[in-house]
């Protein structure tokens, strides 16, 4: 009997001991982000990924002052820019004005909301974009008067670009300025309304010069052969072949820029823009620059992904907003997708409207225009040792990305990117074997071709004596096999 | 059994793939074919095909090794293998065709050989290219596939005693026929199904009400 009782109480322990790992280990594995953080693997399946950005953070207009008074909430705001010190530019749209916060985005260092244009107060209506040259003036659009304002940081006007003028424009066409950036030598890269034509480029003097990195239509041939058999009434009903218009706009220090659009396909959302205004971009092992791959379905949830801003992120790297599912999408120079992070939500970290992105040195940040609401990520060990070692592959210091990439497979061991990094440094290093069991892993068939060539080769060099010998061997037992069988045959005769 | 697998009818196998003209009229006026080991044959070919889609090499191959699955391709070869020989067989039948159901299972089953030759053969010599280096694999794969489409061309065509161009003609309206099976087939199927559906609901109407 105290046996028994003795073993029920083991029992009832061991069962407790249980029970309690079962919730410890299901507390471990719970994520505490609002997010999940993924990336896409050759074969297009989700793969999902330590987190590479965590929320660490948000700015109200509400939590501001500037001059001892609080500046109050922000109105859908529309963009954000920062200049070469880190301070932040805001386009408070609502409120027509511009605030200009310093790095830590704790002190507000300027409320723009009038200015003076040679001598008389002037004010801005709907300001919708703000960027920051490189001389350190400020760029407005300002959407509602119709022009783009340039004001010095001691808020004088130094220029107003309004009301262009080329044949190419229809007649009684209205400007109205959504998103502007600014090249080195101070062209002006306007996204304006209803302006299918592409990017206008306005040159330093404020004069229109050209359209820039026009989005072609593409009309398949089922469609056209539609339009072919459609009567002119039923033509006239059906919805116009229109080129997307670009929703954001960024410059990188050589002048490419980077323009976000909505690709109805969900295959191109983002173009690089030569001087000449010819797409660059490359697209990387999935062909897609467009953001989620997995898109089909029947729910509001379903469908390609709506870039609404890109930023340039330096050493190649850009990242692209997308509002239709509230994720950030980072690529590479070679158009690999590095994470995906973020989502729509209530939850701190999550967006109800992002609308621009902006990269502050380590830190994105991202502006939410329902909310009125900037929200910071802090890069994880994870995201940052992507970013180092895709910025030392992008100089061209593989060797030394190999260091960062093991790391990053400790963190996350199918990564391919990291395969791939390795197996190419081994590759340099003339280390075949390894460098093909990575690049196999990294999915990376031509690299692997051109480690696997070079492999062959050296064994083949190396056992060339071997294999001659082989051959000669198998030559002589051949002939001396043939001709005892035709002695035997001969004697066989014989008798 | 003894009699279908006997070491005449492999020699007579290999003889019918190096002589195909000769070897098929003999299998239908000889009795030299045997219908199990063209069974047998198409079982290899399709161990040969799905060993391709998984072994070949990386730099080839394009699959995810995921969505291959054996005993699935095994089971989609032979219903193939089948629907083929029942649809040539009923098409010929109107024709004048000569050959029987089993002449036209081994002409099929014999002409799968050269395939899985191939498919063997390649798969090894994929481990040993590079990319590009893909065309030799290609061509080997090209000049063995249409190696065995001409033995099944030559084989029906001998087994009915046609011209190449009667035989192309049926093989056309063999194709009709097997869409004409699959659309009856599922047909039934679906039909089928309402009566079972039928059965059930009474079933469970019945069971609700007592």
């Amino acid at each position: 009997m105290k046996r028994f009782v003795r073993l029920r109480k083991i029992i009832s322990l061991c069962l407790a001991a249980f029970v309690l790992a079962l919730a410890a280990g299901e507390s471990a594995y719970a994520s505490e982000l609002p997010y999940d953080t993924y990336n896409y693997d050759y074969r297009e399946y989700i793969h999902f990924t330590p987190a590479a950005y965590v929320p660490s953070g948000t700015v109200k207009g509400t939590d501001l002052t500037w001059n001892g008074e609080p500046i109050g909430r922000f109105v859908t705001p529309q963009d954000l820019c920062k200049d070469a010190d880190g301070s932040i530019y805001i386009a408070d749209t609502g409120n027509n004005r511009i605030v200009i916060l310093d790095r830590s985005m704790t002190k507000v260092l300027n409320v723009i909301t009038t200015f003076d244009n040679n001598g008389t107060e002037d004010s801005f209506k709907q300001p919708y974009g703000v960027a920051v040259s490189e001389k350190n003036l400020i760029y407005v659009a300002d959407s509602q008067n119709n022009r783009v304002v340039v004001l010095s940081q001691d808020g004088k006007v130094v220029q107003i670009v309004e009301n262009p003028q080329s044949e190419s424009l229809e007649e009684g066409y209205v400007f109205v300025p959504l998103k502007v950036v600014v090249d080195y030598a101070d062209r002006i890269y306007v996204i304006a309304q209803n302006m299918f034509e592409g990017i206008m480029v306005f040159e330093s003097n404020g004069t229109f010069s050209s359209f820039f990195g026009t989005i072609e239509v593409e009309i398949s041939l089922w469609e056209k052969f539609w339009k072919r058999l459609a009567s002119k009434e039923e033509r006239a009903k059906q919805a116009l072949f229109i080129p997307t218009e670009f929703t954001g706009i960024d410059i990188d220090p050589d002048g490419f820029v980077y323009a976000s659009n909505i690709d109805p396909k969900g295959i191109q959302g983002v173009r690089r823009l030569n001087p000449r205004g010819e797409d660059v971009i490359k697209k990387g092992e999935n062909k897609n620059v467009g953001g989620d791959l997995w898109i089909n379905g029947t729910t509001e949830y379903a469908g390609p992904s709506q870039f609404t801003d890109v930023v340039y992120r330096g050493n190649g790297i850009y990242s692209c907003l997308d509002r239709k599912r509230g994720r950030i999408f980072t690529y590479d120079h070679e158009g690999n997708l590095l994470y995906v992070f973020g989502g729509l939500g209530t939850q701190t970290g999550t967006f109800s409207m992002p609308v621009a992105v902006e990269d502050i040195g380590g830190m994105l940040v991202v502006l939410d225009a329902t909310r009125g609401e900037i929200i910071f990520f802090s890069e994880t060990e994870y995201g940052r040792l992507i970013n180092e070692a895709v910025s030392l592959r992008y100089d061209g210091d593989e060797a030394e990305a190999v260091a960062l990439w093991q790391r990053v497979l400790e963190l996350d061991e199918n990564n391919e990117l990291a395969n791939t990094g390795i197996g190419k440094a081994y590759l340099t290093a003339g280390d075949y074997v390894q460098a093909m069991k990575y690049l196999k892993l990294g999915m990376s068939r031509d690299h692997y071709s051109v480690a696997y060539r070079r492999y062959r080769n050296a064994m083949l060099t190396q056992n060339a004596s071997y294999f001659l010998t082989g051959i000669l061997l198998l030559i002589v037992v051949v002939t001396v096999v043939k001709k005892v069988r035709k002695k035997k045959k001969g004697g066989a005769l014989d008798a | 059994m003894r009699k279908y697998f006997s070491k005449e009818k492999w020699q007579y196998m290999l003889y019918t793939i190096s002589h195909p003209m000769d070897g098929y009229y003999w299998i239908r006026h000889a009795e030299r074919g045997s219908v199990p080991l063209a069974i047998l044959l198409v079982v290899i070919f399709s161990c040969c095909f799905t060993a391709n889609r998984l072994l070949a090499s990386f730099v080839v191959n394009d699959l995810d090794p995921r969505t291959v699955d054996s005993l699935y391709e095994l089971l989609g070869v032979l219903a193939f293998y089948l629907l083929l020989c029942v649809s040539n067989w009923s098409i010929t039948c109107l024709m004048n065709g000569e050959g029987r159901m089993k002449d036209i299972a081994v002409a099929v089953g014999y002409g799968t050989v050269p395939i899985s030759f191939v498919l063997v053969l390649a798969t090894i010599v994929s481990q040993f290219i590079a990319d590009d280096e893909q065309a030799f694999y290609t061509l080997l794969l090209v000049v063995g596939i249409a190696y065995g489409v001409i033995m099944i061309l030559v084989g029906i065509m001998q087994v009915h005693n046609y011209t190449l161009g009667k035989t192309l003609l049926t093989l056309f309206l063999t194709v009709l026929a097997m869409l004409i099976i699959i659309f009856l087939l599922l047909l039934l199927s679906n039909l089928l199904g309402m009566v079972v559906n039928f059965f059930r609901s009474v079933y469970t109407e019945l069971i609700f009400r007592t």
